[in-house]
């Protein structure tokens, strides 16, 4: 069920990342620049990670967390511990990367993206999600 | 997920339990595909929505501009279009370079319109007041035209991600077009024009501008880097005095 709920999420978390994206390249709102915080946090140097929107990487992040998310709940690898941990894994670095992201905006850059700071809560409860599925235990001994 | 599907198959013959699974498969998929749904429906209204753009009617009784800005097109044309730009948003360098040569040709020059340009440096870009006063100091020389249309071809070799020295670039490209060196330069240095930059800023908020570019033609406030059609039919129904198409 908590795998589910991971899965959704994550796949809500695409959508999300997909919105953020299309702002920063202009694709959605009109093409100018405003006073708006968003439009500060989006045009910090921040804004780009290794060559790409920090927006696009969590398009990546969430996709990959989906993907995992669905193998983890409905195939055969439910049963695979090392695919609980990567999802541990992931989710906690979706964790600390939002966690830096919106120290940024807090400390450095002084504006708050919403959006952004929605992504950061979504990254934080899919990584409590997936701990509460205790991943480290092996299937063997709960059964 | 074994843990729970051990415990929950507890004391239940195993016909309920396919069936119980059944049906919260089809729940479990009803919900992607209403996630996957909705996640494509408000992304696809929120791009198409850009197209009609926040245009917001001017107060009339604000009194008439005060600060000079830069003006482009004959005295006696019968509208003025405002223009709001920040020389380092891109928005603004859109518009410069793809519908200004545009709008120069086919509606200053034909005595349609006069244009009057005003700075709106955004806090966000640092290096905007430096470009700001580059310009202002080039208009000094009379060559203002010519360091606008330089200054934003140039965007990404002096705006806040490519350097923290853009006065270097500006003073290249005002050599460029022909300017006297080293007077721009101290005059840019000394920030002699600070406060017509600063009197443009004021005339801009005074007129609720909150994004640039920002034009105001025939009493309309519309905010974006227009194309040339829609600067043209605002310009039209200005002319005519009816009501702007959205």
């Amino acid at each position: 069920m908590r795998r589910r709920l991971v899965a959704l999420l994550a796949l809500g978390g695409v959508f999300l990342a997909t919105y953020l994206t299309l702002y920063k390249l202009g694709l959605i709102g009109t093409l100018a620049c405003s006073i708006g915080e968003c439009e500060t946090v989006q045009t910090s140097r921040w804004a780009t990670f290794l060559g790409l929107p920090v927006a696009a990487w969590g398009i990546g992040f969430y996709l990959l967390v989906f993907v995992l998310a669905l193998l983890w709940s409905e195939s055969a690898l439910s049963e695979s511990r090392a695919l609980g941990w990567t999802m541990a894994a992931l989710t906690g670095w979706g964790v600390l990367f939002s966690t830096w992201l919106t120290y940024l905006e807090l400390y450095v850059i002084h504006a708050i993206c919403t959006w952004c700071v929605v992504s950061a809560i979504l990254a934080t409860v899919l990584f409590v999600v997936v701990l509460a599925e205790r991943p480290w235990r092996s299937p063997e001994l709960a059964a | 997920m074994g843990k729970d599907r051990v415990g929950s198959n507890k004391g239940r013959r195993p016909g309920v339990v396919k069936e119980t699974r059944k049906s919260s498969n089809r729940a479990f998929y009803i919900a992607l595909a209403a996630v996957a749904l909705g996640g494509i429906a408000v992304l696809s209204y929120l791009t198409t929505r850009s197209a009609s753009r926040q245009v917001i009617e001017v107060d009339p009784t604000l009194p008439p501009v005060e600060a000079v800005g830069y003006v482009l097109g004959k005295a006696d044309a019968p509208i003025e279009v405002l223009e709001f730009a920040d020389f380092e948003c891109p928005g603004c360098a859109q518009f410069a370079i793809l519908t200004a040569p545009d709008v120069k040709q086919r509606l200053v020059e034909t005595g349609q319109i006069r244009l009057r340009l005003m700075d709106f440096p955004l806090q966000m870009h640092r290096n905007a007041w430096t470009a700001s006063l580059s310009a202002a100091c080039a208009n000094e020389q009379g060559k203002f035209w010519e360091m606008h249309d330089a200054i934003f071809a140039a965007q990404d070799r002096w705006n806040t991600q490519a350097t923290g020295n853009p006065l270097k670039v500006m003073v290249e490209l005002a050599g460029g077009i022909g300017l006297d060196v080293s007077q721009f330069a101290n005059c840019v240095e000394t920030r002699k024009y600070q406060a017509n930059v600063q009197a443009h800023m004021k005339e801009a908020e005074r007129r609720g501008v909150s994004a640039t570019p920002s034009f105001i033609i025939g009493g309309k406030l519309i905010p974006g880097a227009i194309g040339y059609d829609t600067f043209k039919a605002y310009v039209d129904s200005a002319l005519a005095g009816v009501s702007a198409p959205r």
